[in-house]
């Protein structure tokens, strides 16, 4: 076995516990009140899959921008998106938790978004042609200077709002286990020693 | 409760020692006690907890709020300031509707703790600094405040005793204000890390060094070497890092000497009048809300600064009106916490590494000694005393990419090579940083709470003004970009090092403890933790009270050795 999986193995099967059995036994009295739910092992990591699952917080034309929103955030790609990671489902769970002034603020930033939608093209954002919401996300995804004549700063409030959403998506996909994926975690939670910086000295790169 | 060995009702005797609190400080006290052969019964306010409850391998995405729960906000909302109460582990956390205190409305103060077996050291940052006599005496050599009763060479036995038990990894330096100590081979430092510490030494003179930690890097004490897997403070199933339940409390529970009672949130210590001994502690069962007593010979309170002396406050006799052993009236005086804020943060666009979510994951960081006020620097004008920062250069994931959808997914793996400083700036000891009971306020036990009265000063405000200066100077030097200064003073309690109230030192008439962490007016009460502290220097403290612990029993031991307790 290689060393990386004798050190995984041994993670997995305790193997403190065998080598200084006392230490684990001396204080092996689990209580089951006054744990978190991960403490007590639960796994919530079906929980939004379930089938029949009804947003607990967001109306449905809200639960539907947020899919479409979400999607072209976070699209498929070569690796799944937002969509297929249910990000709106953890939002609207996380959502109808908060407090009612974070619930407003996202709704606020929602609604911006298709009150925009429906100034410049006349219909909710979900409802535009790809090109459209395209030339909509541009329009916010980017922060708007201020005046180079006069020095005065810009009044952006589209970016604002357009950062809070992609905020919560990005949380949402990133930590669900298509975004840990995403990122390259092979699932294991010990891979060795920390190697750092072998470069020779004024060589680092 | 629960208790281990001893069968019969563990309050019907009469202990050699009560030690209250099972946390870095108690654990020892508890452990060198009853392994000399003391009879000892360990009070902690919290339950017991088990290696089956810890979380350091559970992926986000198993919680229910993947470590964004709203939830925590309303039992916890002062403990969810502590970047380690988490969705995983907040119930080691105090309920801070249970665990009042009050502040006045233009002074805040988080007080951030744990009431389970091990305290803080479940969840601690592990960084383990010795002070040196540049701190043991730096009234004499400044002349602001009080020299410690003790010398770096009368604590140095006694660092090396916690520092080979405990393990400590690290590099020596030979720094003139951070003593080197009895080390394990210390962590690697990233490419960036590296490159700061040439180019900070080449231009500053400056000592960049690998964080030194309580956490293995090889087998020890039959704890096993750190895996990487990263997060600490949810437990450590290896044991690889330093908590008191799995070490200290479980070597006093072998010696067959310590009876451990879990769940005893002590109000306060009971006292023999006509002799002027204490005789135990009172303490409320946390679950049945009885009264209890326990007796001990001697009585040592390791509950965390503030708490011990809580205690002491709500331990007023008609001998000791204004608090127990308060004959000084400093009880609860000399508030201090390590003041935080200042720093700079920047990007290494030369480093070409990517992030590996697969990279083993380092619990450490890198540290710079302090470089100000030093025998070999010149007095600066603006503060006295000075600041140490911690830090840490690596590849992350970008998440702050700009744009949206494919280049921004794309970004986020590309990541940004970060590198940033955080100073730790030392607190100067006042008469009116301090803490009371206040009358009109008890937890939900009925017992009197705290009112903390704490604001850092302008020595505060201008450490952090020129370490956020410095931190950029030093980031500048190592090639960074996009740097960003941080020039804040953090309220008090973010530092999570409360320190004094009980301060030790020679004079009955000015201090509360003497050089042995013993009351100068009663002569079988000890406070054996952070309380003790009479200035807070700018070093970590942890490892310092786990070293005043241990020469405080040792001391304790020669006497009871002498038939003097």
């Amino acid at each position: 076995m290689k060393r990386r999986e004798l050190i995984r193995a041994g993670v997995l099967t305790g193997a403190a516990a065998a080598l200084r059995p006392t230490l684990s036994m001396a204080q092996n009295t689990p209580q089951s009140s006054e744990l978190t739910p991960a403490q007590s092992g639960v796994d919530a990591s079906k929980d939004l899959a379930a089938t029949g699952w009804k947003p607990l917080f967001l109306g449905e034309h809200q639960n539907e921008t947020l899919i479409v929103l979400s999607d072209l955030i976070i699209p498929a790609t070569d690796t799944p998106g937002a969509k297929e990671a249910l990000v709106n489902r953890y939002i609207d769970l996380v959502l109808a938790a908060e407090t009612h002034e974070n619930q407003r603020a996202f709704l606020n930033s929602l609604g911006y978004l298709d009150g925009e939608s429906i100034r410049r093209y006349k219909a909710a954002f979900r409802y535009l042609s790809r090109e459209d919401q395209d030339d909509l996300l541009h329009a916010l995804a980017y922060p708007r200077g201020g005046s180079e004549w006069t020095g005065e700063a810009a009044n952006d409030p589209g970016h604002t709002h357009f950062e809070q959403l992609k905020q919560r998506i990005g949380i949402a996909y990133y930590s669900s286990q298509i975004g840990t994926r995403e990122l390259g975690w092979d699932g294991a939670f010990a891979h060795g020693s920390y190697e750092g910086c072998n470069h020779s000295e004024g060589n680092h790169k | 409760m629960s208790w281990n060995f001893i069968q019969q009702d563990p309050l019907q005797q009469t202990y050699d020692v009560v030690v209250v609190g099972s946390g870095a400080t108690g654990g020892w006290a508890a452990k060198q006690l009853a392994e000399a052969g003391l009879k000892v019964a360990l009070l902690e306010a919290g339950r017991a907890v088990s290696p089956t409850e810890f979380t350091e391998h559970t992926p986000a995405y198993k919680l229910k709020y993947r470590d964004h729960s709203p939830e925590i906000m309303r039992t916890r909302p002062i403990q969810k300031q502590c970047y380690a109460c988490m969705e995983y582990n907040y119930e080691w956390f105090v309920n801070d509707l249970e665990n009042p205190y009050s502040t006045p409305p233009d002074k805040p103060f988080t007080w951030q703790r744990l009431r389970v077996l091990g305290g803080r050291s479940l969840v601690w940052g592990r960084q383990s600094y010795r002070l040196s006599d540049n701190d043991f005496k730096a009234a004499s050599r400044d002349g602001y405040g009080d020299d410690w009763p003790i010398s770096y060479a009368e604590l140095a036995p006694y660092y090396d005793i916690v520092e080979r038990y405990v393990g400590i990894s690290g590099a020596a330096e030979g720094n003139e204000m951070l003593p080197d100590g009895q080390f394990l081979p210390p962590m690697k430092m990233s490419c960036g890390e590296v490159l700061l510490r040439e180019r900070v030494k080449a231009k500053f003179g400056h000592t960049v060094t690998i964080g030194r930690a309580a956490v293995l890097t090889q087998n020890h004490n039959g704890r096993s070497a750190c895996h990487y897997c990263g997060p600490c403070e949810r437990g450590c199933r290896t044991f690889s890092y330093f908590s008191s339940p799995f070490t200290t409390v479980a070597d006093a529970q072998n010696s067959g000497n310590c009876t451990l009672i879990t769940n005893a949130v002590v109000s306060h210590v009971n006292m023999d009048n006509g002799q002027n001994k204490a005789s135990g502690v009172t303490y409320v069962d946390r679950l049945t809300r009885q009264v209890k007593e326990v007796g001990g010979k001697a009585v040592i309170l390791c509950a965390q600064a503030l708490e011990s002396t809580r205690i002491l406050l709500n331990s007023s006799t008609r001998e000791y009106s204004n608090g127990l052993a308060n004959s000084s009236g400093a009880l609860g005086h000399y508030l201090m916490d390590h003041v935080v804020g200042g720093g700079a943060s920047g990007h290494l666009p030369d480093m070409k590494i990517l992030p590996n979510a697969n990279e083993p994951q380092r619990p450490n960081g890198i540290y710079i000694p302090r470089f100000r006020n030093t025998p070999s620097s010149k007095k600066h004008s603006q503060f006295i005393r000075g600041y140490g920062y911690q830090g840490e250069g690596g590849a992350e994931f970008n998440f702050g990419a700009e744009g949206y959808g494919t280049s921004f997914k794309g970004a986020v793996k590309e990541g940004v090579y970060s590198i940033g400083l955080g100073a730790f700036g030392e607190s100067l000891a006042r008469w009116n940083n301090y803490i009371e009971i206040d009358s009109n306020l008890k937890d939900a036990w009925g017992i009197p709470a705290l009112r903390i009265v704490m604001a850092h000063g302008d020595n505060e405000a201008a450490l952090m003004d020129d370490a956020a200066a410095q931190a950029a100077e030093m980031l500048e030097a190592a090639g960074a970009k996009d740097i960003k200064v941080q020039a804040r003073v953090e309220m008090p309690g973010m530092a999570i090092h409360e320190l004094g109230t009980a301060r030790m030192g020679n004079d009955p008439k000015r201090f509360v403890l003497n050089a042995f962490n013993q009351t100068h007016d009663v002569k079988n009460l000890f406070v054996m933790d952070g309380a003790s502290f009479v200035s807070s220097a700018c070093q970590n403290p942890t490892l310092t009270m786990m070293a005043i612990t241990v020469r405080a029993c040792t001391h304790l031991i020669d006497r009871f050795h002498k038939g003097e307790v």
